[in-house]
């Protein structure tokens, strides 16, 4: 996955990370990574972990990251600022990595605000190492 | 009893566990008492001791896996608490000092009375401490990336081979 990258669909993205090696599947899901998300519970490789919240699944992948796995967090944008804190106290001083697959929201209207700062919000924390899913159709 | 000596007995007993100990004094007196490449020592990211543990003991599951949490850290990650008890990881015990207070912040109250952490929780044993901190606690020397890095190792060993190392 190209770091940054924006993409306009999840069909077939969960097989292509497994292609990349990420091992370790963590997130809030969100209607947008439908897909992303339906293979991700079919494959049985993998429990189905439902984190309550984006930052208790940022903080698994930390520590599964530490223990060898190559995670990935997946988010809608209304959690990422739950994500502030574990990023900028965890992550970047101890040095763990852990890709973000966030899907942008665009509405309704509780959305329109997260979709505006997302991205300037990744640039501030100089996170980079995540990817946007943007897609029109997204309905919760 | 007072938290030092809780972690002073707690940390006697351990030999290959690894060890996320929570932000702030807890840490630090884990510092002081017993010093170890499986202890990883959380400075900052307060609430997420927990987190941390469930993915370590699920990506190790041949490994025990202690998070040693403070009351007012464990409220503040109590959907992990939850989580812990839905995924009930063997491997997994939950220690949680609880004094009611911050204290490492100066002793300002918690909620931690209304909560019995053993109902919400998994493996959660709850140890009641007194509030307040040891004077002249140190600060823990070792840069992040270099706390993170000799934990990562200890955590990638094979039980066999941390059995050994801590023998």
């Amino acid at each position: 996955m190209r770091a940054g990258a924006t993409l306009t669909s999840a069909v077939g993205l969960y097989a292509e990370l497994r292609r990349q090696g990420y091992n370790f599947f963590v997130g809030v899901p969100c209607s947008g990574l439908k897909a992303f998300i339906n293979d991700l519970a079919a494959d049985k490789e993998f429990p189905f972990i439902p984190a309550p919240r984006e930052d208790v699944a940022l903080a698994m992948a930390a520590g599964a990251a530490m223990a060898g796995r190559k995670p990935l967090v997946y988010l809608q944008s209304s959690g990422l600022g739950h994500l502030v804190n574990p990023i900028t106290s965890l992550l970047k001083p101890y040095g763990i990595s852990v890709h973000l697959l966030i899907s942008l929201r665009t509405q309704p209207f509780e959305h329109f605000e997260m979709h505006r700062v997302a991205r300037p919000l990744l640039e501030l924390l100089q996170y980079d190492d995540f990817t946007l899913v943007e897609e029109r159709a997204c309905d919760a | 009893m007072r938290r030092l000596e809780a972690i002073r007995e707690l940390a006697a007993g351990w030999t290959d566990e690894l060890v996320v100990a929570t932000t702030g004094m807890i840490s630090r007196e884990l510092y002081v008492v017993r010093d170890r490449p499986e202890n990883f020592y959380m400075c900052g990211s307060m609430g997420c001791a927990l987190g941390i543990g469930l993915g370590v003991a699920l990506a190790r599951p041949e490994r025990k896996v202690v998070v040693l949490d403070g009351d007012g850290a464990a409220l503040m990650g109590l959907g992990s608490l939850a989580l812990a008890r839905y995924l009930r990881l063997p491997n997994l015990e939950h220690i949680i000092l609880d004094n009611g207070t911050y204290a490492s912040t100066g002793d300002q109250p918690t909620c931690s009375a209304a909560v019995n952490f053993e109902d919400v929780g998994f493996n959660v044993r709850v140890l009641r401490v007194e509030p307040g901190n040891e004077p002249g606690t140190p600060r823990i020397p070792y840069p992040p990336t270099e706390m993170r890095a000799r934990f990562e190792a200890a955590a990638r060993l094979s039980r066999a081979e941390a059995r050994d190392r801590s023998a």
